[in-house]
């Protein structure tokens, strides 16, 4: 499968000499995007007894923004740590200070499925029970995919092929990505897809939900070879009376539909420094700097607000923390449970006197921590990340992956952020992103 | 394959990939921008501001605004509250209760990589002697203090009952509007029993940051050509030309909103209810005249109907209860649990909009927990839209 894509690789690009390649709009949770990135989906259903934030599920939904179907290769990765019981498995989840004293190990294990989705179709998933072709027998409350082969549209398209795992464990947290595709499975550059996550904490008759949008990573479309910003199908497009000067040809990014999706990054084109990683000519004596993505790039600095833990809320009075969830940008679907990938992240604090501290941190493969434990600190008031430490309410956090000199896997991060208020609510909100790096990140599909 | 093959792999293919695009001659890359949610900008627009008292039926609820500087220089930025509050908030806006669109407008400055934050309730105030508030401490344990750090400036707190829309630009020193796109921020919606929803500011960035084209004067061009009243053309980006919210179908007095499966699953029963706040792109401060336009909104539900309907946005904001706005959003016209709606002026002579969602989810018998999403945009608006700020006396 790996050597087919090899194949296809070299000659799609071998077909795009002359060409060249630009990334036309960035990493967002706002726009439609052909990769999704779910950075935590959260699940922990048992009552007997329940965790401590109750009974919790994940629900997933995406939607397809054209007029045309699409389909997702999605993958679900499994992070949950493999404990000795539930009660030390939710206490790692809570604290991962807690997670070696109560004897649990980190893994990752990936699961992949694929979905069918009409044009300008909502659907949406409980990720404790999957989903798949509604049927008589679907209980009711279990949303499911309601164009079935039975009941498709006029023109005949419907969910038929869908499978929509569901999360292999319950205690359970991990991540989601998912891959535009086409009805071959090959990953395709069409832009369609949004989704947002909705995690729900019910204790009793008192729930509570946070949402955030899933980060869209688009794919480097079409453009005009003399003004970037200009989409195109053909030359045509980019020539009077289409546009109002001459903009060159239209050029066609190098998304050869392979099994490896490059995100971002640049090369030396010829020259002396031909196929190293670079920023600008400067780095390529004799030859140019070219984009080699065949979707954006992640950004090279995630920027959190937040307000430092164990601060009072001054609305409610209520203590406040925060949990921070990220994921690598670059994953090895097929080796992922093997040799996940380890990056040093660096952190810089700033509180509202515009103090500066930095810590850092490793993730693999997906880690999610309450700040304040982000340092290594025993205790909320001896870390940087409190108010304690930090004497102001809020802070602004400045997060970066670093980056080694390692030619196929790039070291950027995605994530999430949730807050919550001691006996009070969560909300969950999405990072902002900062700038780009040479460096392409990877995404190799089995 | 083992682990030091699939390593040995990769390098290679990546070594492939470097090759065999280094023979392209390509042109330098630009990077368009839009509006974000997500990246440092030089206007930011919280759509969704209030601070109400309790009700019967609700609790008291507060708005924390939380603004950071990016960059390693001050930062000034000079923002506009606009209460859409009408006259008598215990009844619906109406053309004898028209929201007031009272603008009231202050200063900030943040220092590099400043954080800083306010509750809109209560503003911040400025003390004569530098940084005098209390610091947050565990010795002795000290943990509300709101007022600690650099004063960002006095931040006016809003009127009793105050919903609205807060805009922050970037001026420099001097008070000139720029393109520094050194903004970011955050608003997070608090009530009384620690339920809280937090969205991200929706940035608008200055074009050409490095030449700084914006001319700095008190109109302000968001995208578009060139116009009499932007005659070197957009100086921001434009505002999206269609939002986009994915929902639950609404209930109304008639009948129920979809139901929560989350909730369903460990509770007895639940409803869920969407607002969608609406605030335009166009605005004029010095006149006190807002953008006003048709909202158009496409509905699709999950068997990929298509419903339409329409409403005036004829003041200066709009918190619109789905299942209030039409009977075409709800569960019971539409069919399904989920939809997928897309909302656009219908004219592009009017005003752009922006805005943001908010989701009740509400348990039988139970409480009621909100939940705030950052709409997506889709395309540009073609003719732009302005902002005109007050000018000077």
């Amino acid at each position: 499968m790996r050597r087919c894509g090899g194949i296809r690789l070299w000659s799609v690009i071998a077909a795009l000499v002359g060409a060249s390649v630009a990334a036309r709009a960035d990493v967002a949770s706002d726009k439609a995007a052909a990769i999704l990135v779910f950075p935590k989906l959260l699940i922990d259903t048992s009552n007997a007894p329940p965790g401590p934030r109750g009974q919790i599920d994940t629900l997933i939904r995406v939607s397809n923004t054209s007029e045309e179907p699409i389909s997702m290769h999605c993958f679900l990765v499994d992070a949950t740590p493999q404990c000795p019981s539930v009660a030390a498995l939710r206490a790692c989840i809570a604290s991962p200070l807690d997670c070696v004293a109560n004897g649990c190990t980190s893994q990752c294990q990936e699961f992949d499925f694929y979905v069918n989705i009409t044009a300008l179709q909502p659907i949406a998933w409980l990720v404790s029970q999957g989903s798949s072709e509604c049927t008589p027998a679907t209980p009711e409350n279990v949303p499911c995919l309601p164009l079935t082969i039975n009941n498709p549209r006029p023109d005949g398209e419907s969910n038929q092929g869908s499978r929509i795992l569901m999360a292999p464990k319950d205690p359970f947290i991990g991540e989601l990505k998912c891959i535009a595709v086409d009805a071959n499975g090959m990953p395709v550059a069409r832009n369609d897809l949004k989704g947002e996550v909705e995690i729900t904490r019910v204790q009793g008759n008192v729930a509570d939900v946070e949402g955030y949008n899933a980060i869209g990573i688009p794919a480097v479309l079409p453009y005009c070879s003399g003004d970037t910003t200009i989409s195109c199908t053909n030359n045509s497009d980019c020539q009077p009376p289409t546009t109002p000067s001459d903009e060159g040809t239209c050029v066609q990014p190098p998304n050869n539909g392979g099994n490896t999706l490059v995100l971002g990054g640049n090369v030396c084109a010829a020259g002396t420094n031909a196929g190293n990683v670079c920023s600008s000519a400067a780095d390529c004596p004799s030859g140019s700097c070219v984009s080699a993505g065949e979707y954006v790039g992640c950004p090279n600095i995630l920027v959190l607000d937040h307000f430092f833990d164990g601060a009072n809320d001054p609305v409610t009075g209520q203590e406040v923390t925060t949990d921070l969830t990220l994921v690598p940008c670059s994953e090895d679907f097929l080796t992922l449970p093997l040799m996940p990938v380890a990056t040093v992240v660096q952190f810089q604090v700033f509180n509202e006197f515009e103090q500066l501290f930095s810590t850092s941190r490793t993730v693999t493969c997906f880690a999610e921590w309450p700040i304040w434990t982000i340092g290594g600190s025993q205790t909320m008031q001896r870390s940087i990340f409190s108010a304690a430490v930090m004497g102001t309410l809020t802070g602004q956090t400045r997060i970066r992956g670093v980056a080694i000199a390692d030619p196929t896997f790039g070291h950027t991060l995605l994530g999430v952020a949730e807050e919550f208020r001691k006996r009070g609510g969560s909300a969950a909100t999405n990072l902002h992103f900062s700038g780009s790096r040479p460096q392409s990140d990877y995404l190799y599909l089995p | 394959m083992g682990r030091a093959s699939g390593a040995i792999w990769r390098r290679g293919r990546a070594t492939t990939l470097a090759l065999v695009v280094a023979a392209f001659v390509v042109a330098t890359s630009t990077a368009r921008a839009d509006v974000t949610t997500e990246q440092s900008a030089s206007i930011l627009v919280f759509p969704k501001v209030i601070s109400t008292p309790a009700t019967a039926s609700k609790l008291a609820s507060d708005t924390i605004i939380q603004i950071s500087n990016t960059s390693n220089s001050m930062a000034f930025a000079h923002c506009f509250y606009v209460n859409g509050a009408p006259p008598d908030p215990s009844q619906l806006p109406s053309s004898t209760n028209q929201p007031q669109c009272q603008e009231i407008d202050f200063d900030i400055y943040l220092t590099k990589q400043q954080p800083t934050h306010w509750v809109v309730s209560t503003g911040r105030r400025v003390s004569s002697t530098g940084p005098s508030d209390q610091e947050c401490s565990d010795n002795p344990p000290f943990y509300d203090c709101n007022g600690a750090g650099f004063d960002p400036g006095a931040i006016p707190p809003v009127s009793d009952f105050f919903t609205g829309e807060l805009k922050c630009i970037e001026v420099d020193s001097s008070g000139a509007p720029i393109n520094g796109n050194h903004l970011k921020g955050e608003a997070t919606i608090v009530t009384t029993d620690g339920d809280a929803s937090k969205y991200n500011a929706i940035g608008v960035m200055g074009l050409n940051t490095d030449s700084n084209s914006n001319n700095g004067d008190d109109t302000l061009c968001l995208g578009g050509g060139m116009t009499p009243s932007c005659p070197t053309g957009a100086e921001y980006n434009a505002c999206p030309d269609t939002l986009i919210v994915n929902h639950f179908a609404a209930g109304n007095k008639f009948s129920a909103g979809a139901s929560d499966p989350v909730i369903n699953e460990f509770a007895s029963g639940s409803e869920v209810n969407t607002e969608v706040t609406i605030v335009p792109c166009t605005e004029d401060f010095e006149n006190q005249v807002f953008g006003t336009a048709v909202v158009w909104f496409d509905i699709y539900n999950e068997f990929e109907e298509r419903y339409s309907t329409s409403i005036p946005l004829v003041y200066c904001w709009a918190n619109l209860n789905l299942g209030a706005v039409n009977s075409v959003f709800t569960q019971a016209f539409l069919g399904t649990r989920f939809a997928q709606t897309r909302m656009y002026s219908a004219d592009p002579d009017q005003s752009g909009i922006l805005g943001v969602v908010e989701e009740f989810h509400s348990v039988s018998g139970g409480n009621t927990t909100r939940d705030a999403l950052n709409l997506h945009g889709e395309g540009d608006r073609p003719d732009g839209d302005v902002l005109v700020l007050p000018g000077g006396f």
